[in-house]
């Protein structure tokens, strides 16, 4: 793995249990030891961690090249951002996002210099819009707009409530496609096999848990 | 990294280092085509570029970032890599109603690197930390 690492934040509020195979193999232990886990209680303190990971960089530790930031909806709309302002939020989107950017550019540097990686820093932050569900009209949801300036792809999952296989069993489906700046412009041939240039799958979470992505 | 600047303004830019470093003053032209890529605010900008506003200040991890004294005394900290300001005009003009590409700090941080005439401060890992948090505005003096 070129002694590289994972940074995965998640709120407060999170369950704290991982879906592992079992049992847990050696393998999974060494993974699980190159994540560092983090439960900031607000904005204010998941800016914090996130500024404060270029001091590490400097350091014997691996250089972090994931970052993993879950539930951001949570830190735009809860204590510390002006509740209900449009504007305010969409400045704290803003501001996480581009701290998020700019951190990562700065770490690509560092694993490109020390840890000899050409692979950039990632990150991936998961957002749930209270505009879903809306019916009707152009709008989108403001802070959504926001998130689109710094992160190049969105993948967003819709719930499926109305296919067949919707209906039909206990499991949920969902239809995950990707959008955004980053996604090439190349069409894909009807023929195409190749998983690699996917955008659109179905997703059948099973009751037990298990997960079955198919292409569409 | 993608740019967040159209390639007529990371062009526009290329011509005032070359210039400036050149004859130490931006021709008519290039003004002109300031004003015509960035709006009003690039005036303003060449203000606080003049007022010598911009300090880049950096860290012992390598870490940097620019600070820009704006017109009413305010700090505000921008990002090297994608546009960000916590001022008012920025979170108004470019965020909410999308007319802008930036303000007026981030395109004196823009003109200060191009044309060389930005502060230099060194800071402590820590000190940059709180910065780019947004947890202090002002460096410690």
């Amino acid at each position: 793995d070129g002694g590289l690492s994972l940074l995965t934040i998640l709120p407060p509020k999170q369950i704290r249990e991982l879906a592992l195979s079992t049992p847990i193999s050696h393998k999974d232990v060494h993974h699980l030891s190159k994540i560092t886990f983090s439960y900031p209680r607000s904005l204010e303190d998941l800016l914090q961690d996130v500024a404060s990971l270029h001091e590490s960089a400097s350091g014997s530790a691996a250089p972090t090249s994931l970052i993993i930031v879950d539930g951001l909806e949570g830190y735009l709309r809860g204590p510390g951002v002006s509740g209900g302002l449009q504007q305010a939020e969409q400045s704290s989107a803003a501001h996480i996002s581009a701290l998020l950017y700019d951190t990562a550019a700065f770490l690509s540097q560092t694993l490109e210099e020390r840890a000899n990686s050409l692979a950039p820093c990632r990150v991936i932050a998961s957002f749930q819009s209270e505009w879903e569900g809306h019916a009707g009209g152009d709008s989108s949801d403001p802070v959504l707009s926001v998130l689109d300036r710094y992160f190049q792809v969105r993948c967003t999952l819709d719930q499926d409530w109305n296919s067949a296989l919707a209906v039909a069993g206990p499991q949920d489906t969902w239809h995950v496609y990707l959008s955004g700046a980053g996604i090439t412009e190349a069409p894909i041939a009807e023929d195409e096999e190749d998983s690699s240039l996917a955008r659109e799958w179905r997703l059948v979470i099973c009751p037990n848990r298990s997960m079955e992505f198919t292409m569409v | 990294m993608p740019s967040f600047l159209p390639t007529v303004a990371e062009q526009l830019f290329k011509d005032i280092q070359k210039t400036y470093q050149e004859k130490t003053k931006i021709p008519d032209d290039l003004l002109i085509a300031l004003r015509f890529v960035f709006g009003s605010c690039a005036l303003q900008a060449l203000d606080l570029v003049d007022q010598r506003s911009v300090t880049c200040v950096s860290s012992p991890s390598g870490r940097r970032a620019y600070q820009v004294i704006g017109g009413s005394g305010l700090l505000y900290t921008c990002y090297t890599s994608c546009h960000y300001c916590s001022c008012p005009a920025f979170a108004y003009t470019v965020l909410r109603r999308n007319e802008s590409l930036l303000c007026k700090h981030i395109l004196a941080a823009y003109l200060s690197q191009a044309m060389g005439l930005s502060q230099q401060e060194a800071l402590s890992d820590q000190q940059m930390s709180s910065i780019l948090s947004g947890r202090a505005a002002r460096t410690d003096t």
